[in-house]
């Protein structure tokens, strides 16, 4: 476990991927990965994900829970690019009552701490939609700049939308501990919702 | 094929790709036009990508490439979409001429409205974009007079020659374009193509 202020980032795995299969067709995963076609993850995709991002050298999922232990969302960077040290940072906020929440931004802070502190990265970028307001506010919370607007870039809900392009480079960042004093997160003492029901396991029929 | 005043833009044939491919890769450093990703590279390897590139199409792969051949059939280096999202309507392109001969004669600015115009034209996509770094000055100038806008500046997104450098986006949505025949005059591509094969024929 990697503790930061508000959250914790775990292992995706438990309640996280059982809460997955509900978060992978929400409006969070869609924004998030500007997936403009949405098509409907089932299970299978969703074990799939998981299991790819479990083999994926080049990126990571990591969950990020309250202090409570309540699971939030998925913490992801991928498309780690060894010469130049660059990955692209994504933040699902599975629970949308987080939507916006300082544990939210924590989230993002606590990736940015492990991409540049542990994995020694030299550049993280990031995209945003831009009417997810709330994530170019953490995003510029946690030190990125704009670096450009890719004009209709996308097709959302029946329109044409630019993409916002965010960068952060190692040299600008001061470190978690130091940012974290300048910004004073507040927790938003949510309710831990009541946990997923377990999957019943198919029991091997004998033949 | 797509016919130009300078150039056509033909399919690629495995005989270009393993042979030219390999002396353009393992070319003097400095006709390096990659972002900064480059070391010598070997005919398998190469034929690795070949064949990559073609299994890809049945796993969707989007791309579409040409070679550049001159109008007296010289091959000079390939174009084309390296990528396209046929939902959002959008393509990345991508080029490169590997004969620095053939720099800064129109070549590459004649080859590049072939594919801009297919791109809106035939394939009806409604922008194109593609990424180019702060080193390459001629490929900005190349598409900024061809109604390319700078877009975004990632900083320090690559490293060249032990330098951190800036990677470029730029993008044209199909109301900007001026059209073929605008820039053909604007640039004047019928003169320079009148000039090259006239001198060709002497």
């Amino acid at each position: 476990m990697l503790e930061g202020t508000l959250v914790d980032l775990v292992p995706f795995e438990d309640d996280f991927a059982i809460y997955l299969e509900t978060w992978m067709n929400e409006e969070a995963w869609f924004r998030a990965h500007v997936w403009e076609r949405r098509e409907p993850h089932t299970e299978d995709d969703v074990k799939k994900y998981i299991e790819n991002m479990e083999k994926n050298e080049r990126g990571g999922l990591i969950g990020f829970q309250a202090k409570n232990g309540d699971p939030i969302g998925a913490l992801i960077f991928d498309h780690e690019w060894t010469r130049v040290r660059k990955a692209e940072v994504r933040v699902v906020v599975g629970d949308s009552r987080y939507e916006g929440a300082d544990e939210a931004l924590d989230g993002l802070l606590m990736l940015v701490r492990y991409c540049f502190e542990t994995r020694n990265l030299h550049r993280l970028d990031a995209v945003a939609l831009p009417f997810h307001e709330t994530w170019i506010e953490h995003l510029r919370r946690a030190g990125f700049v704009h670096e450009g607007t890719l004009r209709q870039h996308i097709r959302w809900d029946g329109d044409y939308v630019d993409l916002e392009m965010f960068g952060l480079l190692q040299s600008e960042w001061p470190g978690y501990v130091q940012k974290v004093a300048e910004l004073s997160l507040q927790p938003s003492d949510i309710e831990p919702k009541p946990k997923p029901e377990k999957k019943e396991q198919k029991e091997a029929q004998p033949s | 094929m797509l016919s130009g005043l300078l150039v056509d833009l033909v399919p690629f044939t495995r005989e270009w790709y393993q042979e030219k491919m390999h002396a353009y890769w393992n070319n003097e450093s400095r006709l390096w036009a990659t972002m900064g990703e480059c070391m010598p590279i070997s005919r398998a390897s190469i034929a690795r990508i070949i064949e990559e590139r073609a299994q890809g199409r049945a796993r969707g792969y989007s791309g579409v490439h040409f070679m550049i051949r001159t109008k007296d059939g010289v091959t000079i280096g390939n174009i084309g979409l390296n990528w396209v999202d046929y939902h959002s309507r959008c393509g990345y392109l991508g080029a490169w001429i590997g004969e620095e001969g053939y720099w800064g004669g129109g070549y590459g600015t004649d080859a590049l409205l072939l594919v801009v115009e297919y791109a809106f034209d035939w394939l009806d996509l409604r922008r194109l974009a593609l990424g180019t770094m702060a080193l390459n000055v001629r490929a900005q100038r190349n598409v900024e007079k061809c109604g390319f806008r700078l877009e975004g500046r990632e900083r320090q997104a690559t490293l060249v020659n032990g330098e951190w450098l800036d990677a470029l986006t730029y993008g044209m949505l199909r109301g900007e374009w001026p059209g073929r025949e605008t820039l053909i005059e604007r640039l004047g591509l019928r003169e320079k193509a009148a000039q090259r094969y006239a001198i060709q024929e002497e």
